[in-house]
């Protein structure tokens, strides 16, 4: 899975430190989700794009394979 | 703005609860060792120094990072860190299942225990070390 949190948190001038802040998670849940080494729970993808002002299919990109 | 205050306070017994149990262990530990050295046995001494300097270390590290995460607003755990939580607790059930039929297979020949409560001693050690290698595993990896 890729996700682009990274662009976007970048659009709203955050540091990850301020998104993990915001979504209530710990700084390294907030690496490895923009390395891609970790697969969100529903809830927590819903939280993310709310802060980042997106949607969620928006966010995270599915690869087929 | 009560229910994150409560949290903070939550978090902090949680942090503090786990300094206690991580004393209480080191502290079983350090027993060990010095009941194993009075006896004369020195390989359970030292098992037990070494099972002891890991947790402590381990407890440390704990304590310092989770105080350190609580005074910048991070919680203590989220659902990443109880994933990997869960996952290394697995792994290490699964793994350790082969490391009691070793234990018991070598105890025949190769180890010679004491009884069986040394036996139990150094198979729980054992599988704290293997949790402390798979949470390291997976914390690096990622789940």
């Amino acid at each position: 899975m890729k996700t682009r949190i990274k662009e976007f948190r970048a659009k709203q001038n955050l540091t990850q430190e301020d998104l993990a802040r915001k979504v209530g998670v710990r700084r390294e849940t907030i690496i490895f989700l923009e390395k891609g080494k970790y697969n969100p729970s529903l809830q927590l993808a819903h939280n993310i794009a709310k802060a980042l002002k997106t949607k969620i299919d928006e966010l995270f990109i599915f690869n087929k394979n | 703005m009560k229910t994150k205050t409560n949290a903070k306070r939550n978090q902090k017994i949680r942090l503090f609860a786990i300094a206690v149990l991580s004393l209480f262990v080191i502290l079983t530990g350090a027993l060990l060792s010095y009941s194993s050295f009075k006896k004369g046995e020195f390989s359970g001494g030292i098992l037990g120094i070494v099972i002891v300097i890991i947790i402590l270390g381990f407890a440390v590290f704990i304590y310092r990072r989770g105080n350190r995460d609580l005074k910048e607003g991070y919680p203590l755990q989220d659902e990443r860190s109880k994933r990997v939580m869960q996952k290394a607790m697995a792994t290490t059930f699964l793994v350790s299942l082969y490391l009691l039929l070793a234990i018991g297979w070598l105890s025949e020949d190769l180890i010679k225990f004491r009884d069986v409560s040394q036996a139990t001693g150094v198979a729980i050690g054992g599988m704290a070390v293997l949790f402390l290698a798979f949470w390291i595993y997976y914390n690096k990896t990622g789940v």
